[in-house]
């Protein structure tokens, strides 16, 4: 097996720009896909935590008759506990509502939260620093639909605890860039006690969101939903997006693992007298199948190196420094942070680095397989087909 | 004389699949090799030389009949150890060289007793004392792209003899040569016979060869026509 090394190593070496044409182009892949996935995972990651500390929290108790995806739930899914049952937790109440920017009519969610919590990054602190009626705060991809700035107001309507309608104008306090969506596109957020005026629904809330203290009791009525029971969805499209860019990498790797092939088989071919050499010094044919499988493996074993020459530097300079994106994204609704750190673990280099290894030594061992049914004179002869 | 038998062929036929068919190359063959001669087959071409070298040599198997190779059996040897018997007993000399183009002189010659594990400095011994027979010592670091073909057989030369092999089989060595560089080799070739007792087996077309052989086996049409003993001691 050393010998095998050896003389790969040296017939590598030997063959010069074709070695290194191959390991360029399997270099190259490595560091596309460890890229790409680091960014994917530093996106995920990222993501999540995004999610937990603009929304989320430690997880949400949710009154069993509200569901954040029924509309129709919001009406009657609210509840209130007592004092002692809301220590570490906070209220959310959620109505319906509609806005009316510009004689249009826009549904929203409208929100009450706290302006004294500071669990979540949502700006609630600028509740305080207005003294207009009702202020509120948006996201910037909500101003952006209703073409709302700072300081501007906009008539809201919404049913009084009779189930009337009630309108009134509302006061843009603050505009808040997230990369959460869900706090932001159709939902307008005010103060709770504003909000239980409105409606009369004094101390009533369809979810609290819990602080790392809070300890779940069960409780009627109401559900304790963890940050990552409420991720699930998450999680799932995670995997289904892993699943789905795993064929990008596997085209990837396929393109870079042709070349090997394509030089094996050609190998085979043409280095027949070599092969029948090798056999006349006293190779067994099998030993001579391992030498030139050996040989296809070692490209990807020069591709790792070249590999982490390049992209060990480059890859830390995009961990430590992130990559930089323009608002352009956020704008076009997708949850895009401005800026981007992708997350390369050592986990995803070496199942990378195995990958490729073993998939190289594969496309390698096919083509070398032929060599084992030579006849080592014909071989000798350069006369096989 | 008291002669030692080392290759013994008894009645041995060879045939090829072709096409439909079959075609016959060597038709019972009987043939004995003495250790130490210096011997060639000659005849024209397609009458079986190179065959019969090549089942000697254990790259090819008789089809019927037998033969026995420093008491071994040819066409009973596992693949392992047929490669055993060529890389320890039988040095290969080709009318092309098949020099390995990436290797360099010195490593061409090596690359037999690497598959050997004989250790590092002793084969770096044995390396160099192989150039030097064949002259070549100031040439360890080229390689064989930039060698004159006479220097290119000298290294097949020596690689064939750097294991100090019972066998050496030389199948038309000075095909590629002129006069001179095919002088010059057989020289060197007569001269190894001699002082280390190889035995060397030839196949010829070339009459420079064939004034330097103990014994010619005509052959033709893969049949034993003429096994002529020449008994004059060469010494040119
Ligand atoms: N693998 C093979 N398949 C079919 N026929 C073969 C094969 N090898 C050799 N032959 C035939 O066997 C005959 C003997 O071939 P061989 O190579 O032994 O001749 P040779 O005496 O060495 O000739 P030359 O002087 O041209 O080298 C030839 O007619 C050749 O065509
Ligand atoms: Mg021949």
């Amino acid at each position: 097996m050393k010998l095998a090394f050896q003389l790969a190593y040296k017939n590598l070496i030997g063959a010069g720009l074709r070695t290194w044409l191959n390991v360029g182009v399997l270099a190259l892949s490595f560091i596309i896909i460890i890229f790409f996935r680091g960014f994917l995972e530093g996106w995920n990651h990222q993501a999540i935590r995004d999610n937990i500390e603009w929304e989320l929290g430690a997880g949400h108790l949710v009154h069993n008759g509200y569901d954040p995806y029924d509309p129709f739930s919001i009406l009657d899914g609210h509840g209130r506990l007592t004092q002692e049952q809301q220590v570490d937790l906070f209220p959310v109440l959620v109505r319906q509502a509609s806005l009316y920017p510009e004689g249009r009519m826009l549904s929203v969610a409208l929100k009450g939260i706290d302006g004294q919590q500071n669990l979540l990054e949502l700006p609630t602190a600028s509740f305080t620093s207005s003294n207009t009626k009702i202020p509120a705060i948006i996201g910037k991809n909500m101003a952006t639909s209703i073409d709302i700035k700072e300081g501007d107001e906009i008539l809201l309507r919404w049913r009084d605890k009779g189930g009337t309608f009630d309108a009134a104008n509302v006061t843009i306090v603050k505009i808040f860039s997230t990369n959460v969506i869900t706090v932001d596109k159709g939902q307008v957020w005010i103060p709770i006690q504003k909000l239980w005026e409105m409606t009369g629904l004094e101390n009533h809330a369809s979810y609290y969101v819990a602080n790392e203290n809070y300890t779940p009791s069960s409780l009627e009525g109401w559900n304790y939903k963890t940050k990552d029971d409420l991720l699930s969805d998450f999680y799932k499209l995670m995997e289904m997006e892993k699943i789905s860019t795993s064929f990008m990498y596997l085209l990837l790797l396929a393109i870079a693992l042709l070349a090997i092939f394509d030089t094996q088989v050609l190998s085979v071919f043409r280095r027949q007298k070599e092969i029948g050499t090798y056999i006349a010094l006293g190779m067994t044919r099998s030993q001579v199948v391992g030498l030139f499988t050996v040989e296809g493996t070692m490209y990807s074993l020069f591709a790792m190196i070249v590999g982490c020459i390049f992209g060990l530097p480059l890859f830390w300079y995009l961990h430590t420094s992130g990559i930089s994106f323009p608002d352009f994204y956020q704008d076009m609704g997708v949850s895009f942070p401005t800026r981007l750190f992708p997350s390369f673990g050592i986990q995803l280099i070496l199942t990378t680095i195995l990958l490729v290894v073993v998939s190289a030594a594969v496309v390698s061992y096919l083509p070398a397989r032929k060599i084992a049914k030579m006849n080592p004179v014909l071989a000798l002869k350069g006369k096989m087909q | 004389m008291n002669q030692e038998t080392i290759i013994k062929i008894n009645n041995l036929t060879k045939r090829f699949p072709v096409g439909e068919g079959e075609f016959t190359a060597l038709k019972n063959i009987n043939l004995e090799f003495f250790k130490g001669e210096f011997s060639g087959l000659v005849g024209p071409s397609g009458s079986g030389k190179t065959t019969l070298l090549n089942i000697i040599g254990s790259l090819d198997s008789p089809t019927e009949g037998e033969a026995i190779v420093l008491g071994k059996q040819i066409s009973k040897l596992s693949h392992k150890e047929s490669a055993l018997l060529r890389n320890k007993h039988i040095g290969f000399i080709f009318q092309v060289y098949n020099l390995l183009p990436v290797y360099t002189v010195f490593e061409n010659v090596e690359f037999a007793l690497l598959l050997q594990n004989i250790p590092s400095e002793k084969r770096k011994k044995m390396v160099n004392d192989a150039l030097e027979w064949v002259g070549l010592s100031s040439m360890a670091n080229k390689k064989p792209d930039k060698l004159s073909g006479g220097e290119g057989q000298r290294v097949a030369i020596a690689r064939a003899m750097v294991k100090n092999p019972e066998i050496i089989i030389a199948d038309e060595p000075s095909a590629n040569l002129d006069a001179a560089n095919a002088h010059a080799i057989l020289k060197t070739m007569k001269q190894m016979n001699k002082e280390l007792g190889t035995t060397f087996i030839f196949s010829t077309h070339d009459e420079k060869v064939m004034g330097y052989l103990d014994r010619i086996i005509h052959l033709r049409d893969g049949m034993v026509e003429e096994d002529e003993i020449i008994n004059v001691n060469h010494a040119p």
